[in-house]
């Protein structure tokens, strides 16, 4: 199976659909918040329609002596980040643009968000955003190594760094049967990097709401559906690169992806509900002497059977 | 009204203080809040509803008038006193919200650009207790602030109409980060100075890292957190290396309603506090549901255990309390379990120890100790308002 670039003129409708999926998300997320609080289901699904007339109807807020431009920068990075990875991800046979070193603009878009998350914070001058911000930085030095490392794995396994050729390399058997530290730390980067459940401390209610502690109006709304975006692309990256892309039986190619990207994603969203917040202080530990070490064994395990088949 | 603002004011956020002693109210209203679907906001600037639960004394409402302030708008605020008015209050609040003419001329009547406001440690004068608070008075009262961020209005009005002053239009604001004020070697953004080296209070670093001090005061109108508490902080970089702690007291010859301490519903309420802060949603609004089915006197013994069970069996919570606020009893996580048991004895921390237990933890391990030593600052015996130096 072969993948085509699209004509530029299905950008928008790559970014709309992104959207999309990210608000279905959003959905999922307001209906188990519904039932948790002991409503019906149903009354949460309206909730990131409901969040988005809300926020665009609520003025901005201006803080004293803050940094607009990097502030600006920052909370729209997150949106824009998550547009950029989600480009390179083949859509069964489409992508936006098929790059020859996919894996390393996913990544290199993914430390994109070092800046834009701790320039939100910096932003507002103020203390609860910038501590925030700090934050995200200790728990970025946590997963960004173990991530570099686990996103090596499919790339040497497919011999390419193009993310077409990673899932025709998937074609029989899925990276994650035998890549499975990979593919668990890609998806635990994958929630750091959204800012999401357990490691959501950047911005959680023990800093007053961190990073968007200042935030309100449309600077809210576009860091909040940059999460969900994020949170999106990423799913669908670690579909493609771990669980076989388009890959499977009957339906075509897009929809396998669609499908996959969905159950991932709602994965990731009825997690979040159920973990409490990592305290990044307490993750450095575990990541540098644990995970980072097995993700290396689990990178050398995939080289030597790469040799060992050539 | 039209579909966006129906749409809208079915996620209205609100931003609940509670006086010390009216507990009550504020689970009354947490309660209502959730049922409509609504939700409890982190911060102001999340807020669309200040509900201040109780009758303030002069600096806490001071405090809740500079938070008011910080409230970007369509925003309504409700001073609710009574269990039985929490709903029509949020009834009123909803209608004030969609009442777009009234919000327009709120928005129009706010100054442009954001003000420094006081500091929390300023000295008080205490209005008489029948003062109406006229606008000139209102001017001089050093507010309490509960975010650290620049406040923004040192005008704390207790009318929906006469204050505020966010920028509707940010693109006006200062950001001129290197303007000079007065001609000092200290460059004042804003008219604020930086945060610097800070005097006697300057610690010595183990790291040599030599960071500015800054002093940030926590509460009182901040989620999650004791009643009325004001804790004076110290930061260098995010660590409090030194900190003072005052409980602001109700408004002189109020009766509030009286504490939840000692009873199930205040233990389910301290555990939902603790888990909304260690970031655990559902866990938290199971806690909050539980305090409320036992305010109610139906409690459900059964899914009380079952969330107690899973509660003690959480690793990640276990890994993120253990060790934190030790006391000679044991720590956060001990708390925590004894609370689930119902084994709890009464204890009395004075807020010198408060302050003590603080000290050299970074903000999210405070707020984590402060809320499992779930103090009782309505009650005046344990927490003497005369500990604060």
């Amino acid at each position: 199976m072969t993948v085509v670039q699209v004509p530029p003129g299905w950008v928008p409708v790559a970014g709309l659909l992104l959207l999309g999926v990210a608000t279905a998300a959003a959905s999922l997320d307001g209906a188990l918040a519904a039932r948790s609080a002991g409503r019906t289901l149903g009354g949460g699904l309206l909730t990131p329609l409901a969040e988005t007339a809300r926020l665009l109807n609520q003025r901005r807020r201006a803080t004293l002596a803050a940094d607009t431009p990097l502030r600006r920068l920052g909370i729209a990075g997150l949106l824009t980040a998550a547009l950029l990875m989600a480009a390179v991800i083949p859509f069964g046979r489409w992508t936006v643009a098929d790059l020859a070193v996919g894996v390393v603009w996913f990544n290199a878009v993914d430390v994109l968000l070092w800046a834009a998350v701790w320039l939100a914070g910096w932003g507002p001058n103020s203390v609860h955003p910038l501590v925030g911000g700090y934050r995200f930085l200790a728990q970025a030095l946590c997963y960004e190594l173990p991530l570099m490392f686990a996103l090596t794995a499919p790339a040497v396994a497919a011999g390419s760094l193009r993310l077409g050729d990673v899932v025709a390399a998937q074609q029989g058997l899925w990276f994650v049967v035998w890549m499975p530290v990979a593919f668990a730390v890609c998806c635990a980067a994958v929630l750091a990097f959204s800012v999401w459940g357990p490691f959501a401390a950047p911005l959680g209610s023990g800093s007053a709401g961190g990073v968007l502690a200042e935030a309100a109006g449309v600077d809210r709304w576009l860091v909040q559906a940059g999460r969900y975006a994020l949170l999106t692309a990423g799913a669908a990256f670690t579909v493609t690169a771990f669980l076989g892309g388009g890959q499977g039986p009957l339906l075509p190619a897009w929809l396998w992806v669609l499908v996959k990207t969905a159950v991932l994603l709602a994965a990731f969203v009825v997690l979040r509900r159920r973990l409490p917040v990592v305290r990044p202080e307490r993750l450095a530990v575990p990541a540098w002497l644990v995970v980072l070490p097995l993700t290396l064994l689990q990178l050398l395990v995939v080289s030597v059977v790469v040799v060992v088949r050539a | 009204m039209g579909v966006t603002a129906r749409l809208a004011a079915r996620r209205t956020a609100v931003l609940v203080t509670e006086v010390p002693g009216w507990a009550a109210v504020r689970c009354a209203l947490e309660r209502e809040v959730r049922a409509r679907g609504w939700r409890p906001a982190d911060s102001p600037a999340d807020a669309d509803v200040l509900a201040v639960c109780g009758r303030p004394g002069p600096r806490f409402a001071a405090a809740v008038g500079l938070a008011w302030a910080q409230l970007p708008g369509p925003r309504a605020r409700v001073d609710v006193h009574e269990v039985a008015t929490v709903a029509a209050a949020l009834d009123g609040a909803a209608a004030e919200l969609a009442d777009a003419p009234a919000q327009r001329r709120d928005a129009q009547s706010r100054t442009g650009e954001p003000s420094t406001g006081v500091l929390a440690t300023d000295p008080v004068e205490e209005p008489a207790p029948d003062d109406d608070r006229s606008a000139g008075q209102r001017d001089e009262e050093p507010p309490a602030f509960d975010d650290p961020g620049p406040p923004d209005d040192p005008d704390p009005g207790t009318d929906s109409d006469d204050t505020g002053s966010d920028d509707p239009d940010p693109d006006s604001d200062s950001d001129d980060m290197d303007m000079d004020m007065g001609g000092t070697d200290m460059p004042m953004p804003g008219g604020i100075p930086l945060a610097g080296a800070g005097d006697d209070d300057q610690l010595a670093d183990p790291d040599a890292l030599d960071l500015d001090v800054l002093h940030v005061p926590l509460g009182p109108v901040l989620p999650h957190w004791p009643a009325g508490l004001l804790l004076h902080t110290t930061l260098q970089g995010d660590l409090v290396v030194a900190a003072r702690a005052e409980v602001l007291e109700p408004a002189d010859g109020s009766a509030p309603p009286g504490s939840l301490h000692g009873t199930p519903a205040g233990r389910w309420d301290a555990v939902a506090t603790l888990l909304a802060l260690a970031g655990w949603a559902d866990g938290a609004t199971a806690a909050a549901r539980l305090r409320d089915a036992a305010i109610e006197g139906g409690a459900l013994p059964g899914d009380a255990e079952r969330w107690a069970g899973r509660i003690r069996r959480s690793r990640l919570l276990r890994w993120s309390l253990r060790g934190l606020g030790p006391l000679p009893e044991g720590d956060a996580l001990d708390r925590l379990g004894h609370w689930l048991a119902g084994t709890e004895r009464p204890r009395s921390t004075t807020l010198d120890e408060v302050a003590e237990l603080v000290t050299g933890l970074d903000l999210a391990a405070v707020r984590l100790v402060v809320a499992s030593l779930d103090l009782d600052t309505a009650d005046r015996t344990a927490v003497p308002a005369g500990a604060a130096p």
